[in-house]
This record gives C-alpha cells, sequence and structure tokens, in this order.
C-alpha cells in the first residue's frame, strides 16, 4: 500500500501541468472546476486508504520511505559525500499533514469554483492552487532537507503568485505610503520578508550538513541521538531553523507579511495563510524535534516568542476593521500558540492545535468569503451588520467556528488550547508566565472573534440600500457545512485522560516524538486537580471575553467609541500594528534603498557614468568626440580604481 | 619535441575548431555578402567541435609537449564554452539582421574567441595562459564595437580594449614575476616549486598580479568598471557571450592556476580572493537593485555572479572546484538565454532595454515571459533550477574551508538579488502593459532559447550528472 | 622542468650569472654591466614619463623612440642580440613610423586642446601609482629573492639566433602557431572595424 504513496504528490502535479498547459484553451469552469479539485480529492482519498491502513498496523511498521530516484548525489566516497532522494516518508505526523493538506485543500478547492466563478483568471487560479498542494505535499512528505526545502520555497512561490493573483488591484500594503500600493506590492513583500526566514533555514542545513555529514531526516536525527546536549552547533541549527520558521509561519519578528498577504482572493487566506503553508513553520519544528531536543535554549527562545506573537498579535486584531486581517492576525495570534506548544516541548498538543486550527480558521475564512463574496467585496465590518438574516447558513456555519477558536468545550478549539495551555504550564520546560501569557491571549481572541460575529451579523445594518446580500451557491455553502461539522467534532480526536479520553492523537504521535522526549527526559504527568481548575478557568475565560464582546459591540455600541476616544494612543498604536511595518520601513528597507540609489547608483553611477553618457546623446553620431570622452574621462577613472585595487592587494599580500 | 599527431588527435575539439574557423574565413572571402553561409559553416564547425568534447571528457593528458592540457577538466570546460558559442551563434543572426549589421566576419570572430577561451582552459603554461586570453580578448575587443555605426557601441568596445590592455600589462608583469622566481613558465614545474615558493615575496606579488588580471576578465570587484558600460554598448548577444564564455573560460584558467596547480588554500591569497569575493557580491547586487536598464542590471548581476563563484576559489577544495564548474555550465545557459531575450525586446534605436518595457509580455508573448522567468528564477538561485544547485555547492565550499562569513555574505546578498530578478517577472506577469514585439522571432532564436532552458531544468533535476563527472576531474 | 626553464630563459634574455645568495637588487658590486644596466634603465624610465608629460603628440612620439632604443640596449646589455635588435626594427623602425603617420593624418591641430586641466583624478591616480612603486620596491629590496641560476654555460649563448629559433620550433612550437591564429583574428578584427563599406 505504501507504495501508492507517490500518487499523493503525483495528482496536483498532473492537475498543475494539464491546466497549466491547456487551461486557456478550456472555457469551461465547470469542467476546470472538476479538473483542478478532482486531483486533489483523488490525492485525499489515497491519503485517507493509507491512513486506514496504518491503522490496522502495528506503530513501528507505520513508518516506510519510498524512494522514488536518486536526485543529487556527490563526492560520493569522500568525507563531504552529499546524496539527496526524491524520497517519500510516510510516516504517523506527514500522513497527519498530508490528510490536513489534502482534505482542508479539496474542500477549499471545492468553494472555489463557486468563489472565482466569473474570474478572467479562472484557470489559472486552479492550476496555482494545484501547484500549492504539489508543493506542500512535498514539504511533508520530504524525507530530507533539500526536498523539504524545494518544497518550502514551492510553496513561497505559490503564495506569491496566489497574493499577487489580482496583481493591479489596490491594496493597503504596512509600510506603504496609503494609496501607492497594489496587492502586487503585497506579493513581493511576502516573498522578500520569507526569503529572511530561508536564509535561516539555509544557513542551517549547511550546518546540519557539516555536523552530520547528512541532511537525510532518518540519517540526520538517529546520529543527533548519540551527539551530547549543550552544543553549540545544536543550538544554532536550533535558532536557524526556527528563522525559517518564523519566516513560514508568520512569528515576530518576520510576521508581517501575513495580514498584507490578505491581499489575495479569500480561498488562497483560508488555504494558504491560515489552514496549511503557515504551518509548515510548525511541521518543520516538529520534525526537526530531536534536533530541539538537543537545544534547549532553542526551544526557550521559540517558547517566548510564540507567547509573545500570540498575544501581540490578539491586540493588534482587536482593533481591526477589515474583515480578514481580523482573522489574519488571528491566524498569526494562533500560530504562536502552536510554537509555544513546540516551545515547552509539547509537540504533538503543537501538531493537535496544527489540525483543529485548520478546520476552525479555514472555516472562518471561508465564511468571511461568502460574506466578500454577498457584499460586493467589501471587506470593512463597520459596513456591514445584521447579516445573519440574509446569510443564514453562513452565519451559523461562522458562528461555530467562532465558537471554536474561543475555546468552549465541546468544541474542537477548546481541547488543542487548552491542552497548550496546560503543558505550558505544567512542563519542565513552561513556566507559570507563558500560561498566563497564554491565558490572556484566549480571552483576548474570544473578544475579538465575536466583536467580529457582532459587527458583521448582528445588531444593525450599516451598508447602503442599494445592496442585496445573498447566500453564496451551493459549491461554498457545502465545504461551509462540512468544516463546520470537523471544527464541532475534530477536537474529540484529543480528549485528554483528565476528561476520560485516550488522547488518541497523542498516542497516535508517540512514536515520532518519543526519542525527543527520551532526551529531554520528560515523564508523563499524572492526572492533577490544578488541571481542572486551570481548565476552568480557561473556560471562563473564554466566556469572558465572548460576553464582554457582545456588551460592548451590541448592547452598549457607545462603549467601543468611548474607549477609543478615551485612549486614542493605545488603539493608534494598535491599529497601526505596533508600528513594525515602519519601524522596519526605516531601519532597514529605506536605508538600503539609499545607499543602492544615493552612493552606489547615483553616486558612482549616476554621476559619473551616466552623467556622461547622458551628455552624449546630444553627440551621437561624433565619433571622434566619442573617443575624446572615453579617452579623457572615465576610462582613466575605471584604470585608477583598478590600480587602487592593485594597491590594496599587494598591500595585504605583502603584510601577510 | 614538435607536434606529434597523437597531439593532434587528443586535442581533436581544439584542432577542429581551429580548421573551421580558418575555413569560415575562406567561405567568407567567397561569398561576398552572403554571410548565411558564414552563419551555417561557424555553426557546423561548434556543432562538430562540441560532439568531439564528448569523446574527450576521460582523463585529461598535457599534449603539444606539456603546453596544453585536454581532456578532462578542459574538455568539460569547452563544453561549457561551445555551448555558450552555439547558442550565440543561433540567437545572433536574427539579431544582426534586425540591427542591420549582419556580416560573416562576426562567426569568424565568434570562433576565434572561442578558440582562445579553450586555450585558457588547458593552459598548463604561463605563456598559453597568456595566448589564451589575448586571442580570447582581441576577438571580444572587435566583436564589442561590431555595431559600427552605433556610438555605444563604438564607446564600449574601446572601453574594453584600452582596459583590457591595461589588465594585460599586469599580467604580464605577474607573469614576468612568477618565471623570475621560479625559473619557469611551466605550470607543472611551478606547482611543484609552489611549497617553497610560496614564502617569496616576489613571487607572491606576481601571483597577486595574476590575481588581478584574471579578476579583471571575470568582472570582479574592483576590477569590474569596464563591465556594465561594455556590456551595455555592445551588441546584446556577444554582452551573453561575454558574460559566459570570457567569464567561463578566466574562471577556468583561475581554477586551473590557483587550485588545482597551486593550491592556495589557506595562504594569503586564498584570503585576498575572499575579499574580491565578498566585495564583488555587496557591489554587484546593491547596485544592480537600483538599475533600470536591463542589460545593465545583467551586467551587475554578473559581477555578483562572478562574486558567488570566486567564493569557491577562496576555499580552494574539492567542493569549491566542482561547485564553480557546476555553477559555470548552469550560468552559460542562464544568462546567454537571459540576454537573448534582451536581444529579442531590444528595437534597433536601442528603445526597449529599460524595465518597463516587459510590463505585460505574459499576455502577448507568453513563451518568452515562461522562458524568461526560469531564467529569472535560476539567477535568484531558486531550487529546482540549475542556480540553486551552483550557490549551494560553492557556498558549502566556503563553509568547508573555514570561510563561514563568506558563505553567510553570500547567502545575505542573493537574498538581495531575489529582488531584481523577481521585480522581472512581476512586470511581465502581474502588471498591464502592451509589451510586444513588432516582428516575429526566429524559430532558430526560439530553440536556442529552448535549449538553455531544458538545460537548466535538467541540471537542477540532476546536478549529479554534472557534479559526478566533474569530479572525477580533480585528479589532473 | 629544465628544458622549458632553459627555453623561456632563452626567449626573455633571462640571465643570472650570480650565485643565488649575492645577487640582491641593491648588493651587487658596481661593474661595467651594473652600470650600463642602471644608464639605460634611467633613460628608459626618464623617456617612457616625458613622453607620457608631453604635450605635443610628435615629442611624445620621439620620447618613446629613445624609450624603445634604451630598452634595445638594456636587452643587448643582457646578451638578447635578436631581441635587441627586434625591438628596434619592430618597434623604432615600423611601429613608429606607423604613429607619426598617424598623428600628421588627424592633424590634432590646437596642441592646448590636448592640454587636460589639472584635477584631482590626476593626483589621485598618481598617486596610487605612486603607491603600487613604493610596493614593489619594498619587495625587491627586502625580500630574499632566491633566483634560480642560470641553464647556459656560456652567456652569450642565450639571445643567439640559432638558440631562439631551435626553441621557437622544438619546445615553444605550440605558442608559435599559437600565436599566427591571434595575429590572424586580429587581422579580421582589424579588416572589421576599418572597412570602408559597412554592408
Amino acid at each position: 500500500m505504501f507504495s501508492y504513496t507517490p500518487l499523493i504528490v503525483l495528482f496536483p502535479l498532473l492537475g498543475f501541468l494539464v491546466l497549466g498547459l491547456f487551461g486557456s484553451r478550456i472555457k469551461n469552469e465547470k469542467l476546470l472546476g472538476i479538473l483542478g479539485s478532482g486531483t486533489v480529492g483523488l490525492s485525499f482519498l489515497v491519503a485517507v486508504t493509507l491512513f486506514v491502513q496504518m491503522l490496522g498496523m502495528h506503530p513501528e511498521e507505520r513508518k516506510h520511505v519510498v524512494d522514488l530516484f536518486t536526485w543529487i548525489s556527490a563526492f560520493t566516497g569522500t568525507s563531504s559525500s552529499l546524496s539527496v532522494s526524491v524520497a517519500y516518508q510516510v510516516d504517523q505526523l506527514s500522513i497527519l499533514m498530508t490528510l490536513i493538506v489534502t482534505g482542508v485543500g479539496f474542500l477549499i478547492h471545492v468553494y472555489s469554483i463557486g468563489y472565482m466563478h466569473g474570474d478572467p483568471g479562472f484557470w489559472r487560479f486552479f492550476a496555482y492552487l494545484n501547484l500549492f498542494i504539489f508543493a506542500m505535499l512535498n514539504l511533508v512528505l520530504a524525507d530530507n532537507f533539500v526536498l523539504m526545502f524545494l518544497g518550502w520555497e514551492g510553496v513561497g512561490l505559490c503564495s506569491y503568485l496566489l497574493i499577487g493573483f489580482w496583481h493591479d488591484r489596490k491594496f493597503e500594503v504596512g509600510g506603504y505610503k496609503p494609496g501607492t500600493s497594489t496587492t502586487s506590492d503585497a506579493a513581493k513583500k511576502a516573498f522578500i520578508v520569507n526569503r529572511i526566514g530561508d536564509f535561516g533555514f539555509l544557513l542551517a542545513m549547511f550546518l546540519i550538513f557539516v555536523n552530520f555529514g547528512s541532511l537525510n531526516f532518518d540519517a540526520v536525527f538517529g546520529r543527533a541521538s548519540v551527539v551530547s546536549e549543550g552544543n553549540s552547533a545544536m543550538v544554532w541549527i536550533g535558532l536557524l531553523l526556527f528563522l525559517g520558521a518564523t519566516g513560514k509561519s508568520a512569528q515576530i519578528p518576520l510576521f508581517v507579511w501575513l495580514p498584507d498577504a490578505m491581499a489575495g482572493p479569500t480561498p488562497v487566506s483560508a488555504l494558504i495563510h491560515a489552514a496549511t503553508m503557515v504551518t509548515a513553520g510548525v511541521y518543520m519544528v516538529a520534525r526537526c524535534s530531536v534536533l530541539y531536543a538537543l537545544a534547549p535554549t532553542a526551544l526557550h527562545v521559540m517558547a517566548i516568542v510564540g507567547a509573545l506573537t500570540a498575544i501581540m498579535a490578539a491586540t493588534i486584531a482587536l482593533v481591526q476593521n477589515d474583515i480578514k486581517k481580523v482573522l489574519a492576525y488571528s491566524t498569526v495570534s494562533q500560530l504562536g500558540y502552536m510554537f509555544l506548544a513546540m516551545g515547552v516541548a509539547a509537540f504533538s498538543a503543537g501538531i493537535f492545535h496544527v489540525l483543529t486550527h485548520a478546520f476552525f480558521k479555514a472555516l472562518l475564512f471561508l465564511g468571511s468569503g461568502a460574506v466578500i463574496h454577498a457584499m460586493h467585496d467589501e471587506q470593512d465590518i463597520q459596513k456591514m451588520g445584521g447579516l445573519k438574516h440574509q446569510l443564514p447558513t453562513t452565519y451559523k456555519t461562522f458562528l461555530i467556528g467562532a465558537i471554536a477558536i474561543a475555546g468552549i468545550p465541546p468544541f474542537a478549539g477548546f481541547f488543542s488550547k487548552d491542552e497548550i495551555l496546560w503543558r505550558a504550564f505544567s512542563s519542565e520546560y513552561g513556566s507559570i508566565g507563558l500560561w498566563a501569557i497564554g491565558v490572556i491571549g484566549a480571552a483576548l481572541t474570544a473578544f475579538y472573534m465575536f466583536r467580529l460575529v457582532s459587527l458583521t451579523f448582528e445588531g444593525e445594518k450599516r451598508y447602503g440600500q442599494d445592496l442585496h446580500p445573498h447566500e453564496a451557491p451551493k459549491t461554498m455553502t457545502i465545504p461551509l457545512i462540512i468544516l463546520a461539522v470537523l471544527s464541532i467534532v475534530g477536537g474529540f480526536v484529543g480528549i485528554p485522560a483528565s476528561l476520560f479520553g485516550g488522547n488518541s492523537i497523542e498516542q497516535w504521535l508517540e512514536p515520532i516524538f518519543a526519542p525527543a522526549y527520551e532526551k529531554l527526559r520528560m515523564e508523563p504527568h499524572p492526572v492533577e486537580i490544578t488541571e481542572y481548575l486551570l481548565m476552568l478557568l480557561s473556560v471562563c475565560v473564554a466566556g469572558a471575553g465572548i460576553y464582554c464582546a457582545r456588551v460592548v459591540y451590541l448592547r452598549r455600541s457607545k462603549l467601543a467609541d468611548s474607549w477609543k476616544a478615551k485612549y486614542p494612543g493605545t488603539y493608534r498604536f494598535l491599529f497601526n500594528k505596533y508600528y513594525v511595518d515602519e519601524m522596519y520601513d526605516t531601519v532597514i528597507v529605506a536605508p538600503t534603498v539609499k545607499v543602492s540609489e544615493g552612493f552606489l547608483w547615483k553616486g558612482i553611477d549616476v554621476k559619473v557614468i551616466d552623467g556622461i553618457v547622458n551628455g552624449s546623446a546630444k553627440l551621437v553620431g561624433m565619433l571622434a568626440d566619442v573617443i575624446r570622452r572615453v579617452q579623457t574621462g572615465i576610462a582613466q577613472q575605471y584604470a585608477t580604481i583598478f590600480v587602487g585595487g592593485i594597491l590594496l592587494l599587494l598591500i595585504w599580500l605583502i603584510v601577510q | 619535441m614538435g607536434i606529434t599527431f597523437s597531439d593532434i588527435t587528443s586535442s581533436a575539439p581544439l584542432v577542429s575548431l581551429v580548421l573551421f574557423s580558418f575555413l569560415t574565413l575562406i567561405v567568407e572571402s567567397w561569398g561576398k555578402d552572403k554571410p548565411v553561409l558564414s552563419y551555417w559553416v561557424s555553426l557546423l564547425g561548434v556543432g562538430v567541435s562540441l560532439a568531439l568534447s564528448f569523446g574527450h571528457l576521460g582523463a585529461g593528458i598535457p599534449v603539444f609537449g606539456g603546453m596544453l592540457l585536454q581532456g578532462g577538466f578542459a574538455g568539460y570546460c569547452n563544453l561549457i564554452f561551445l555551448s555558450s558559442a552555439f547558442l550565440t551563434i543561433l540567437l545572433s543572426r536574427g539579431y544582426l539582421e534586425r540591427m542591420e549589421c549582419h556580416r560573416g566576419e562576426f562567426y569568424i570572430l565568434i570562433l576565434f574567441s572561442t578558440v582562445g577561451m579553450m586555450l585558457m582552459a588547458g593552459a598548463l603554461n604561463l605563456i598559453t595562459v597568456f595566448l589564451g586570453i589575448e586571442l580570447m580578448s582581441v576577438s571580444l575587443y572587435v566583436l564589442a564595437g561590431f555595431m559600427r555605426k552605433k556610438v555605444r557601441s563604438n564607446e564600449s568596445a574601446l572601453k574594453y580594449f584600452l582596459l583590457g590592455a591595461f589588465a594585460t600589462g599586469f599580467l604580464l608583469y605577474g607573469i614576468a614575476l612568477i618565471y623570475g622566481t621560479s625559473g619557469t613558465t611551466d605550470l607543472v614545474a611551478i606547482s611543484k616549486l609552489f611549497p617553497q615558493l610560496s614564502h617569496n615575496p616576489i613571487f607572491l606579488v606576481g601571483c597577486g598580479l595574476l590575481v588581478v588580471a584574471f579578476s579583471f576578465k571575470i568582472a570582479a570587484v574592483p576590477f569590474h568598471m569596464w563591465a556594465p558600460d561594455v556590456y551595455e554598448g555592445a551588441p546584446t548577444t556577444v554582452s551573453g557571450f561575454m558574460s559566459t564564455g570570457a567569464k567561463a573560460a578566466a574562471f577556468a584558467t583561475f581554477l586551473l592556476v590557483f587550485v588545482r596547480v597551486f593550491d592556495i588554500a589557506g595562504t594569503s591569497l586564498s584570503q585576498v580572493i575572499a575579499v574580491i569575493a565578498a566585495a564583488s557580491m555587496i557591489v554587484g547586487n546593491v547596485t544592480a537593485v537600483a538599475q533600470t536598464n536591463v542589460k545593465r542590471m545583467l551586467a551587475y548581476s554578473s559581477i555578483a555572479h562572478a562574486g558567488y563563484m570566486l567564493s569557491g576559489i577562496a576555499a580552494a577544495n574539492v567542493e569549491g572546484e566542482t561547485g564553480i564548474l557546476f555553477y559555470l555550465l548552469a550560468y552559460t545557459f542562464v544568462n546567454v538565454g537571459a540576454f537573448g531575450i534582451v536581444s529579442i525586446m531590444e528595437r534597433q534605436d536601442d528603445k526597449k532595454l529599460n524595465f518597463e518595457d516587459y510590463e505585460g509580455l505574459s499576455a502577448r508573448r507568453p513563451a518568452l515571459a515562461v522562458l524568461m522567468t526560469i531564467f529569472m528564477f535560476s539567477l535568484a538561485g531558486i531550487p529546482p533550477f540549475a542556480g540553486f544547485f551552483g550557490k549551494y555547492y560553492v557556498f558549502l565550499a566556503a563553509v568547508k574551508a573555514n570561510l563561514t562569513w563568506l558563505a553567510i555574505l553570500g547567502v545575505l546578498t542573493s537574498l538581495i538579488s531575489v529582488y531584481y530578478y523577481l521585480r522581472l517577472v512581476v512586470l511581465m506577469y502581474f502588471r498591464e502593459g502592451d509589451a510586444d514585439l513588432d516582428h516575429s522571432v526566429p524559430r532558430r532564436s526560439m530553440i536556442a532559447l529552448a535549449i538553455a532552458a531544458i538545460s537548466i531544468v535538467v541540471l537542477g533535476l540532476y546536478p549529479s550528472l554534472i557534479v559526478d563527472l566533474t569530479r572525477s576531474f580533480f585528479k589532473i | 622542468m629544465d628544458s622549458h626553464a632553459v627555453a623561456t630563459g632563452a626567449l626573455y634574455g633571462y640571465r643570472n650569472q650570480k650565485s643565488s645568495s649575492t645577487n640582491n637588487f641593491f648588493e651587487s658590486s658596481v661593474t661595467l654591466e651594473t652600470f650600463l644596466f642602471y644608464t639605460l634603465g634611467a633613460v628608459s624610465v626618464g623617456s617612457a614619463l616625458m613622453m607620457v608629460t608631453r604635450r605635443s603628440p610628435v615629442m611624445s612620439a620621439l620620447y618613446l623612440i629613445l624609450n624603445f632604443f634604451a630598452l634595445g640596449g638594456l636587452y643587448l646589455s643582457l646578451h638578447a642580440q635578436f631581441i635587441a635588435f627586434i625591438q628596434i626594427l619592430v618597434y623604432a623602425g615600423a611601429i613608429m613610423v606607423l604613429f607619426v603617420f598617424v598623428i600628421m593624418l588627424l592633424n590634432l591641430g590646437d596642441e592646448k586642446k590636448l592640454n587636460e586641466r589639472f584635477s584631482w583624478k590626476k593626483i589621485v591616480g598618481a598617486g596610487l601609482s605612486f603607491g603600487v612603486l613604493m610596493e614593489l620596491i619594498f619587495v625587491f629590496a627586502f625580500s630574499k629573492a632566491n633566483l634560480p641560476p642560470s641553464h647556459f654555460e656560456k652567456a652569450t649563448d642565450i639571445g643567439t639566433v640559432e638558440n631562439i629559433g631551435m626553441q621557437l620550433f622544438t619546445t615553444f612550437l605550440f605558442p608559435f602557431e599559437v600565436t599566427s591564429v591571434l595575429l590572424l583574428a586580429a587581422i579580421v578584427g582589424a579588416v572589421v572595424l576599418a572597412k570602408k563599406k559597412l554592408n
């Protein structure tokens, strides 16, 4: 059965090729939609069959590597021999991610058929989506760092292409002057910020290769289990990999691109920027758990960064008015929780949250898409209200998603978030501070989500009379309903022992993380009374958040404005997202541009070279004049610089 | 110690190319005003030499009384030069016809220049190094000024010539100092003396001047000043040829002299080269960001790439050598392709060379846009295109040689480069514009571009094909 | 190795009779040979400087001829008779005549036009060049140059026509042939650039 694994990857690739090559000639949207979503559906089916088979196996048999062909083999037989295969590794972790990617991906593909209806780039959209799924599957199924990096770059590329899908639309990108930026600027920003993360990933790959002599997961992790703790190279590897993760998974300091990535069509936001791609960083950390077990320092950094991101993004989300931006910051915040989990060595709790988050965040994004669709591209929640009557299905499913993310039992979000908070409190690597930040973040989450629900769906309508919102077509509502169901029941795979559940997801993932736990010397915790107390507390906090939001935005709607007026500084600080974009612009972007333009270009190039070249435009045809100019002007100067180079070079050689 | 028959057979690719260049010369003088004949003969010549080169990839042997290395390392480098020449000839015909300066001498000079490159890659004697460089450069000086009616082209040729002559002076002085301290120009003999000579300052200064001369040819900072002007002014396909073939030849000599023969690992020469590499990466990439002219951008990008490859030489280990050889092949296909597309876009009046002239190209010329995207991605080093592995190997080499700072700088600056490479892609795909051509693209040009693009993808997917091959050359 | 060294020695008129320990640049005893060397060297350097600094092109050309003669003398003093005569014949004879013709035909007119203004660029250029010169002097003066010994029994044998011809057509046959290709390329290039009819 494992031999069918490559099919999972192959179908989306085929879909991409067919759509990419012939898509422009196929005029029939239905056919395009079936092609695009069908391939992902087929992959999902294969993955499900595989999963079912694995369920029936002994835990040790569940891991399998399918080697397709040797991709790179260099320096065979030497100390730096490098051999990289295109090989897919199926195990408990990767099959879970594959199920999320193909399953949620399939639903979002189906949804897109309705959402993108009538768009001239319909075929292109599905081609890119298929390419994305292909790249993402390579990322999660890879059995070595190089193939993973290929997928890593591939999803980045697709993200870039899809954010800029409507390239000419105006879009306010953070760090740009208002009104000057378009969606392609957002795409560029995402790409460039991600490259910083990739830089970390690449360097980490070098270090791994230098330290372990291989880039293959099995080899690296096998050799890692005999490395002693406290090796500084391990800390660097851990931190650099985490830098890569902060780029892809939008953590401090590289989170700035994700809110702007909302420039893309909403299904893209749901698929790439909520459910799958942004969790790649979490997956990577989970995959490398053994390496992190050798570098507790890196784990601490990760936990702190995760917690800070969680609360920072949650506070920003409190005051945003763009429906998608609220969700974007919510995603950043939830990703922070996942890294918090990773940082306190609760790897399976983090992956559990990836799973439930994929359900409810995809649901929320698709729901917001349905709202935007109905409101004719209006995204400002201040101009909505009362939509629950016009969009009943969307409202109900959205509400389920909101309850799930707020962490109300028995919805999916409760179990995963509570697991993370409990581990943050009880783990040897956690602390009460981390837990407290997490709980405050949870309250804020509940608040901003119900602010969103209240302003969008309830209360009075605040949009123009000429707008007549109507419920989305079936292709859009059915995925919503399925995801809503999953958002309710999805958490049951991880009911903790304290609630008399088996926590089956933790058991399922246990063999993956066992070596890391062993290195970290983690003991399984007995059920304590504290756990119940904390659980109760977090539910109360979430409930309080919901209640406050409803009071403020439904019953006493003046209250929000009066707060705004009372604390204008705080409000502006939050509304402007802590001025991070502006800070990056002043500290990094502007100086770079200045050095490049002002000194190297305008100084040397424009003044000296172009000055002369421009002057020559008037004298075109006068060859003699050119020769004169060449002889007396720049060529001499070039030679002068040349001699300067020689001078320095010889000094170096002599002094040595 | 004359020339024996086995010398001729062992250097069949070189000899056949020389003969074909003579034949092209004769053919050109027969058929007045029929450059098409020269085109075909030269194409055939390069093709034959290319085919023969494939048979000469085995162990390298010294020929012509130890003057020249043939096969192995040199055979592989010949593949690079000949591929570059082949694609350049294919791309040039249509371009030159449009520019109204299609003359047969162009092809003759390309062939001569390629012969010079082949001499450089196999030079086992400093005299051969010198002659190879001169043969290549003299032909390139003229090729740069081939569009005689254009002021820019003349200016470019003159600048290249003046500065090239300047650099040659230092090359000769360096050779003289090396000869003076070692008593021989034979590289193999010098290599045996190298351990004791490397402490002799006069010898080191001689080597330093060789570094200067080679750095000039590969356009490394601070000896790069000519490159943007020359690349901008020269006929576009010639710029492509210069930035690939000529650069590859200079790198081949660089490798041959400093890594294989002298083994500079860990010496002050290696440090000097590392500093030059770092400066090239920084200046090339940062300046390229501010360019508005695509040809100039590619010129600065080629300076930056020289920097990446130099870090492999500074490392002076197996990985570095393998990395550079792979890099050169990949870069040749990429840059000939990129300049080829620029040459297709360019109009006779020097217009259509700016970034904004590519806006919306994908709508009307999807094939060109896709090809350019592949080239840009490869230049930016995004896998799975070949450019990624080139960078990977040279940076890995730097890390292994304890030049981690250089590798970090390389990765950082190549991040900057992503910006300007992708800017072109963004303009082609995500901006509305009316970029179009007022002429049809000749099929031979499209074939050349397709060969380049396919090679990049294949090299990116199966780098091991080349890497294992080049590894076998490491023993001379 | 030896045969190559011998051969290149013949081509360049390389010579070193003294034992390697005493041939430091400044320590050599004053003989007629060294006297000639320094005199001719001074003349060649001086004439080169004059050539570069003259305003009149004709004057520059004349100083260049003087420079060629001084170099020829240097070759001669190094027992490289053949090279010396070729130097005089080809450079001072043929090439200089060409230069003078070109100067006359171009008719550069007023000398003042060629007069460059004083500029910081010149100062920088001169300073850098001087720096490189100092470095070279430093290296030659303070390094123990272990120059390899000569391979010829009789110093006068090095530069004879027989020896040079012998080497050119045996050891250096290949570079000799390559030079012909180089010249051919240069001819083609000259034709391309100078041909009257453009198309």
